[in-house]
């Protein structure tokens, strides 16, 4: 990743990721939108299509679609539709529950691809944080979706429910010819309150790490930088990109730096009122987190595989920026306890980069 | 290479002009490709409109050089570009 010219500040952002609702079908226990009811405000169809309009015009080449469901919506493909004909690529993040036989035939375009969640490879560990019956729900969704040979990978949240059954979830993921993608558990929406009961420990941490170390197979949509080692650098960012290369916009039009990080305090304009271009260059919000520097991190010896980690996961459970993710590498390896790492681990997980 | 042809993006590849050159993405992945091209080609060039030899000669005076050096220095981009999947001609 050319980090280098990313720092020369990009004329927009690459990919966006766009919340299309918060209304859900599902009530997840760790949803990072506290997504339920469909709330006021949200963008109707015209002002999507506007705000579509700007995105395609800044030549943002890819959306990540998420919600809430976003296929609760009934214009959703009329959406999705509006956003292929300008060229811009769909990486939908679904629930999976309304992808009907129809639904899938319809999803096929070359520019789409589809992100399923799957917290668990079995129904009691999906069912327990998803809702009962979610899993048999996603697996008929999948099976739609490949019928039509759309691209799509299972989309698993890091969990203390999904860690055991991470090797089932690859094999399954094989099973249909799609992917296994882990996403970083985050404290924010319903993620708040069931933090302290689904995220992993510092050991099952460090134990994650390596197992994405013996999986380059497994993608991360780069949210596990924080942990991931050598032999990942290649495969993606080694640092956060939120107001580099990416940024957030919610039901309303509200643009973020992140998508764990819609807080007031964060908002830097609306779309598509505001011009986009200068809440992408000017605005003070997104000025300042291209400014963040986790000073006490840069002497550390994994700075350079990760920068300090996710400002959103340091913000979340410290009320501040600027400080360093509390769930990197380092710090797992370090309260591992009497377990402590062996010199070989310790060269293992540096790599190259030991001072 | 071949200086008679025209060059055009692959479908699922898309290009944007940058302050370091040419910023690529490719839907088939890996996505992005930074190209530190400053302002050498414009995306327009992949439009498949002109030829290499074309655009060269036509374009060798804003960057105060002859078209033979400007073709031999484009040929050897496209060439790089084309090997990664990025462009087609």
């Amino acid at each position: 990743m050319g980090n280098r010219y990313v720092d020369m500040g990009l004329s927009a952002p690459v990919n966006v990721t766009w919340e299309v609702t918060y209304a859900c079908n599902l009530s997840c226990v760790h949803c990072l939108s506290d997504a339920g009811a469909r709330r006021t405000q949200e963008l109707d169809t015209a002002a999507c299509k506007s705000m579509l309009d700007i995105l395609a015009r800044y030549k943002v080449f890819q959306l990540s679609i998420g919600g809430g469901e976003p296929f609760v919506r009934p214009d959703f493909l009329e959406l999705i539709d509006h956003a292929h004909r300008q060229g811009i690529v769909t990486c939908i993040s679904t629930n999976g529950t309304l992808i009907t036989a129809e639904v899938a035939r319809r999803l096929a375009h070359p520019l789409v691809y589809l992100q399923v969640s799957l917290d668990g490879a079995t129904p009691a560990a999906n069912d327990a944080i998803r809702g009962q019956g979610s899993f048999v729900q996603a697996i008929r969704a999948i099976e739609n979706l490949r019928r039509h040979d759309i691209e799509v990978s299972i989309n698993t949240v890091l969990t203390r429910l999904s860690f055991p059954e991470l090797d089932q979830l690859v094999a399954l993921a094989a099973g249909f010819g799609a992917k296994l993608r882990v996403s970083r558990f985050r404290p924010s929406g319903r993620g708040k309150q069931a933090w302290s009961d689904l995220n992993l420990s510092p050991s099952q941490l460090a134990a994650f790490s390596q197992w994405l170390s013996r999986h380059l197979e497994v993608s991360t949509g780069d949210s596990f930088f924080s942990v991931s080692t050598e032999e990942r650098r290649s495969l993606g960012l080694n640092m956060c990109g939120a107001c580099k290369l990416t940024c957030c916009i919610a039901p309303t039009g509200a643009v973020y730096p992140c998508a764990f990080l819609q807080e007031p305090e964060f908002q830097a304009g609306r779309l598509p009122h505001d011009d986009f271009g200068q809440i992408w260059h000017d605005s003070p919000v997104f000025a300042s987190f291209r400014q963040l520097e986790i000073k006490s991190c840069e002497r550390c010896y994994r700075f350079d595989l990760c920068h300090g980690g996710c400002p959103a996961v340091a913000y979340h459970t410290q009320r501040r920026l600027g400080l360093p993710d509390p769930e990197c590498l380092v710090n797992c390896i370090r309260v591992r306890g009497p377990a402590a790492p062996t010199a070989l681990e310790y060269q293992h997980v540096a790599g190259t980069s030991l001072p | 290479m071949n200086a008679e042809k025209k060059y055009v993006l692959p479908a699922g590849v898309q290009v944007r002009q940058e302050k370091f050159g040419l910023l690529f993405y490719n839907y088939r992945g890996p996505r992005l490709y930074f190209v530190p091209t400053g302002d050498l080609l414009p995306c327009s060039f992949f439009t498949g409109q002109q030829t290499v030899r074309d655009w060269a000669a036509a374009a060798a005076w804003r960057y105060k050089t002859s078209p033979e050096r400007l073709l031999t220095r484009v040929l050897k981009l496209l060439a790089l570009l084309e090997a990664k999947g990025l462009v087609h001609g």
